[in-house]
């Protein structure tokens, strides 16, 4: 391979690894003034135009705080842990394509980071690890409410993949590959030369278990009891001060933004849109743009919803996990592969 | 891809942990720490079934460690009860303490 | 190149499995342990069984160990007191025996020419093995699938049972 290889394959890489925290920044500006729109006051708006320099400021804020550590807590995995959440959530990344193939002098380049055979399962196991990231700060904290909301944040969390991953098999099942190019792919066109065929339409029940669950993954209301401030003090990042916070706090929006972009690729079709093929750099500028809509448009839903409800209890919180999301999570598998049957059929 | 790695690593890496899972088994005392050496050397001979897989180009391999992973799992969660109903009744993982047949 | 990073992602699985072995503590094991898996998961892919790495990792790393953390941490599980009885003869007996272990294990294998397989006729495994692995599993190896999911219900009723405590009157 080339030098001019390599550079292709280092910037497909490392482009949304470098500019996913820098869209964190906007986004919590985005979710304070949107907070306050539906909480009806004001919001941000001192601190430079419409308060959009508040959020550069809370991160300079943030680097410049005494990272206190408590003298008792194991210092490697209280340093490694927040280092383990933003690097779950930036890995899971490189496997969404975040746009189309891009055919320049004679390359085709297809925007995203690695196509891997087993893209889905990938994503899910790397989802796996972050649940470490979060027992690992509760634990070596050595405090009991940080080890009370680790180990109800990381119960939570493996039961809602399970939800998460049997919704995904169904989009699985309809694309016939693990693929997430392929799956984009698979969406492209129309039925009745009208509707897209997006995920979303055959598979609903599979969407919405699967939206919910990621709420439920990224530990954001309503399902952020393990996090509660009234409930816990801070869940399983009490101990942590200044940029160590600083990691989680970033951590979490980007887990938002990815499991958003997750969601958009398996559901709603990636970038693609029906009558849409880009070719050429406008076209697959114009693909990105697409795909950062469909997610933005997600994170609003993220951002509505969280000002929007209240909080469920622990307990109802499980409960609904494996009582109601797993058997319509199962129920949405039995659709698809009855779909599929009726497919191959005609 | 495959015929680029030697048979003969594979098994080294294979047995090295199979011999440190043995060892782990055999010289601690911290029933916790048996059971962890017994799911390594699960994974040791996992790497060696794939490994032999790959060099023949048969995917039985893939497939019997599928079911190994699988049932490993299983024992996994069996033994765990098992070793959580032990501590709840003598208070200690020490495997040398428990000697007694009935209590 | 894939012989390189199988070398280091196989030395880095027997270095963490070793620390596994000997820490005290027994979450550290656990961690170790973990990172060991990782990285032999990393050593599938570079065997052509990318799944079955995907499997290891969400599986066995992120499922299996997470409940031996569990476990752990809720029981609160002390330390290992190795100071108090010392049992020499045990751990003289217990080395001895897998340094016997050992030795027999390579003199067999090379003895026995484990290495010497003919991969001449042997077709090449493809990268992408998922759909070739399933209709394996539910042609040829259908019993055995259905008996797996058989024995996981079996043991998941089996950890239920186990602990329970007893009724208090």
């Amino acid at each position: 391979m080339t030098l001019l290889d390599w550079a292709i394959l280092v910037l497909r890489v490392a482009l949304p690894a470098l500019i996913l925290p820098a869209i964190v920044i906007p986004l919590v500006w985005y979710e304070r003034r949107m907070a306050a729109f539906i909480q009806d006051r004001p919001g941000p708006n001192r601190v430079g135009p419409f308060g959009l320099l508040q959020s550069p400021a809370d991160v300079l804020k943030l680097f410049m705080k005494e990272g206190v550590v408590p003298a008792s807590t194991d210092k490697f995995l209280f340093h490694l842990a927040p280092g383990l959440a933003i690097f779950a959530a930036i890995a899971t990344f490189a496997v969404i394509p975040y746009g189309g193939t891009l055919s320049i002098g004679g390359r085709s380049i297809p925007l995203v980071g690695a196509d891997v055979s087993i893209g889905v399962l990938y994503v899910f196991a790397i989802t796996s690890l972050s649940v470490y990231a979060i027992v690992l700060a509760g634990w070596s904290s050595n405090n009991k409410f940080s080890l009370m909301g680790g180990i109800r944040s990381s119960a939570q969390l493996i039961s809602y993949e399970l939800a998460m991953t049997t919704a995904a098999a169904g989009v699985i099942l309809s694309a016939s590959s693990f693929r997430l190019t392929e799956i984009v792919s698979a969406q492209q066109g129309t039925w009745l030369g009208l509707i897209p065929r997006w995920n979303l339409i055959p598979q609903f029940i599979g969407f919405l278990v699967f939206f919910i669950s990621t709420f439920a993954e990224t530990n954001r209301l309503p399902f952020d009891l393990p996090e509660a401030e009234a409930e816990l003090v801070a869940g399983y990042h009490t101990e942590y001060s200044a940029m160590f916070f600083g990691s989680f706090f970033l951590a979490e929006y980007l887990n938002v933004m990815v499991v958003c972009a997750m969601t958009a690729t398996l559901y709603l079709g990636g970038w693609s849109l029906p009558g849409f093929d880009p070719h050429g750099v406008v076209g697959v500028l114009l693909s990105v743009v697409v795909f950062a809509v469909k997610t933005g448009i997600l994170v609003s839903v993220f951002v509505w919803v969280r000002w929007t409800l209240p909080r469920f209890r622990y307990d109802q919180l499980m409960s609904l996990g494996w009582k109601v999301f797993l058997p319509l999570a199962l129920v949405n598998l039995f659709w698809a592969a009855a779909l599929e049957m009726w497919k191959a059929a005609r | 891809m495959i015929g680029s790695i030697p048979l003969t690593h594979v098994l080294l890496t294979s047995g090295a942990l199979f011999v440190i899972g043995l060892a782990g088994a055999l010289l601690r005392r911290s029933a916790i720490t048996i059971f962890l050496s017994v799911e390594l050397m699960m994974n040791a001979a996992n790497l060696a079934l794939i490994g032999y897989g790959a060099a023949l180009g048969t995917l039985e391999g893939q497939i019997a460690v599928f079911f190994v992973i699988a049932i490993a799992a299983a024992e996994a969660s069996v033994g765990l009860a098992i070793f959580v109903a032990l501590f709840r009744h003598t208070e200690t993982i020490d495997v040398n303490r428990i000697n007694l047949l009935k209590w | 190149m894939d012989r390189l990073v199988f070398d280091a992602a196989a030395a880095i699985a027997v270095l963490f499995a070793a620390l596994m072995v000997l820490h005290r503590n027994p979450i550290k094991s656990v961690l170790a342990l973990v990172v060991s898996f990782f990285f032999l998961a990393v050593c599938y892919v570079l065997l052509s069984a990318p799944f079955l790495a995907a499997i290891q990792v969400i599986v066995y790393a992120g499922a299996i160990l997470v409940l031996f953390l569990f476990v752990l941490m809720l029981l609160n599980i002390p330390q290992e007191i190795s100071q108090q009885e010392q049992r020499p003869i045990q751990q003289l007996l217990g080395g001895a025996a897998i340094l016997l272990f050992a030795v027999l294990l390579i003199s067999l294998l090379s003895a026995r020419g484990a290495t010497r397989v003919s991969s001449a006729g042997a077709p090449k495994l493809a990268a992408d093995q998922i759909a070739p692995l399933a209709r394996l599993v539910f042609s040829e190896y259908l019993l055995s699938f259905e008996a797996l999911s058989v024995l996981l219900l079996a043991a998941l009723v089996g950890a239920f049972v186990l602990v329970e405590r007893e009724k208090r009157p």
